[in-house]
């Protein structure tokens, strides 16, 4: 019963925090921060469940956004189906290249998708130019249909759809954090050794994870993509390739409400402080300085203990062991 | 070695690079039998254990469970058939809980009966929501003894269950011992003599990578014949 109450509070929280965004934020600043929150999600999945760093997930991020792009400027008007095509591109790049890097650990693993981040803004801006269209990129905002229901070529239709992708997508990874397969992840993370004497294979794991991160940030690509109306080369620029790490441990990695925290961080920071200081990423590489110092536990992370002593404080003795007899 | 055995290795040469560990090292278990491996530290016991379960490919020989070769497979494709591997080193997965840990152990096995496990450490029950990382050294040895029983697994491999634990908790662990022989075979590798001799029906003595001598007699199961051998 607390357990099950636990998990709906859980929900609630993250419900009311992005509800929250569009009364108190600007529209465009609110439907960045969802686009945001589900590109991290899958960083922070890679990151903190399975212990991958990844600085190539731009290249992911252009793989869902040039696969709704393409579909929406040279085939069709339905931005649901240029969504569904993004994701499907994700998944499918996504469980070709998967075998080949999930072999890999640490710094290896980290380069070689900075690699594919780098083959592939060179792939959309030089190579691929005819059907690109290179840097000018392909702009087809004209071309969307409005859709029934809600409209999601409308900026507040846009946000209703976004809040509930994003919402579905973390209920989809508090699902993964609280099953068998999560705990496996983690597992991987910790001791790859013992998980292979219990009787499982890291490599599968590890692969699963690869897919699921990565189609997450196509969605995220996929979004970006009919939101703004436009896609260029510069989504997979390499030299945007820490930002989703940055945000993951921003927020607190391996923290279920991490990306959401970072993403209205960051993206504060971006818009807002902006407007007062024109180097806000040195406040914001002061700030990652200052929470690595700290601890490494990101905004969430340092957060939550105190807030579930405040609301919990049996679970948060329970966790720690404090109370043993 | 006899056709009832259930695990038997022979002839295993194994080494790190170019430093050679195993000579010709071997080993038999019948279904139900209760072996343990004893030597001075770097003798090889743990290399021994490590390349029957997979996790070590051996330069040469061969590692046979239930008349299956087990050279070439992975380490958790052995655990599937039913040969367990229990390390030294008591790290369990320290942000699951013991829950969680028990839950790796009976997905991997489709055996969700905790029976067993909380009949032999009762003292799981009562930490099942806790942090595996806050538990103590015995507390962790129980439970990576308890994952690892889930399934009923025919051969157990026991990396030196014993080390730097509380003689209470050793006491315990001996009559665990004792009890899961029952069910499954099991390779102990042990520098507890008086604890080896109590519990073994079978010693392999091994010194500098070879095995020195197989003790089978009850009679002889003694620490200072076993001692003579390190």
């Amino acid at each position: 019963m607390r357990k099950a109450f636990a998990w709906w509070w859980d929900i609630l929280l993250a419900f009311s925090l992005l509800a929250v965004l569009r009364i108190v934020a600007p529209l465009p600043f609110a439907n960045e921060i969802l686009i945001f929150s589900i590109y991290t999600m899958g960083c922070n999945f890679l990151l903190g469940r399975v212990g991958f760093i990844s600085f190539g997930q731009p290249a992911y991020l252009a793989v869902g956004a040039y696969g709704t792009a393409f579909y929406l400027y040279y085939f069709g008007q339905n931005p649901y189906v240029g969504l569904l095509l993004g994701l499907v591109a994700g998944l499918v790049v996504s469980a070709i290249v998967g075998p080949f890097f999930v072999r890999l650990r640490s710094d290896y693993f980290a380069l070689v998708n900075l690699a594919l981040a780098v083959i592939v803004f060179y792939l959309m801006e030089k190579v691929l130019a005819s059907i690109t269209h290179g840097d000018n990129g392909l702009w087809f905002l004209a071309n969307m249909s409005s859709t029934p229901v809600v409209n999601i070529t409308t900026p507040s239709g846009f946000f209703i759809f976004a809040f509930l992708v994003t919402m579905a997508v973390w209920v989809f990874y508090k699902y993964l954090d609280d099953s068998i397969y999560g705990a496996c992840c983690l597992a991987t993370k910790i001791n790859e050794d013992k998980l292979q004497f219990l009787g499982y294979s890291n490599f599968n794991i590890r692969w699963l994870a690869f897919v699921i991160a990565n189609t997450t940030t196509a969605l995220a690509g996929s979004l970006y993509a009919v939101y703004f109306g436009f896609v260029s080369p510069e989504i997979s620029s390499p030299a945007r390739a820490a930002d989703p790490v940055v945000v993951t441990i921003l927020g607190g990695v391996g923290t279920l409400y991490g990306p959401i925290v970072g993403a209205i961080a960051y993206t504060g920071m971006k818009d807002l402080v902006s407007g007062v200081i024109v180097n806000w990423e040195l406040l914001v590489g002061f700030l990652l300085v200052f929470i690595m110092l700290a601890g490494e536990k990101g905004i969430w992370g340092s957060a939550q203990p105190l807030l579930t002593k405040a609301l919990f404080p049996k679970r948060l003795l329970q966790d720690r062991g404090d109370g043993r007899s | 070695m006899s056709d009832g055995d259930i695990l038997v290795a022979r002839g295993l040469n194994v080494a790190y690079g170019e430093s050679k560990v195993l000579f010709d090292a071997h080993l038999s278990v019948r279904p139900g039998q209760l072996v343990t491996c004893v030597g001075r530290n770097g003798a090889g016991k743990s290399t021994l254990l490590k390349t029957i379960a997979g996790f070590l490919k051996p330069t040469s020989g061969s590692v046979t469970f239930n008349n299956a070769n087990l050279i070439g497979l992975m380490s958790y494709d052995i655990a599937r058939m039913g040969l367990k591997y229990i390390p030294q080193d008591k790290k369990v997965f320290s942000d699951l809980t013991v829950r969680e840990n028990l839950e790796l152990g009976s997905y991997a096995t489709k055996d969700y009966n905790w029976t067993p496990v909380t009949d032999y450490f009762p003292r799981l029950k009562s930490l099942m929501d806790r942090k595996a990382g806050y538990l103590s050294g015995g507390e962790r040895q129980m439970l990576m003894i308890g994952r690892a029983i889930l399934g009923s697994p025919k051969v157990l491999l026991i990396d030196e269950p014993t080390e730097g634990l509380a003689p209470s908790i050793v006491a315990h662990l001996k009559d665990v011992l004792k009890e899961l022989s029952k069910k499954s075979a099991l390779v102990i590798v042990e520098q507890n003599l008086p604890l080896v001799c109590a519990i073994s029906e079978k010693i392999y003595a091994i010194k500098e990578g070879r095995v020195v001598a197989e003790i089978t007699d009850p009679a002889s199961i003694k620490a200072g014949v076993c001692e003579k051998f390190l």
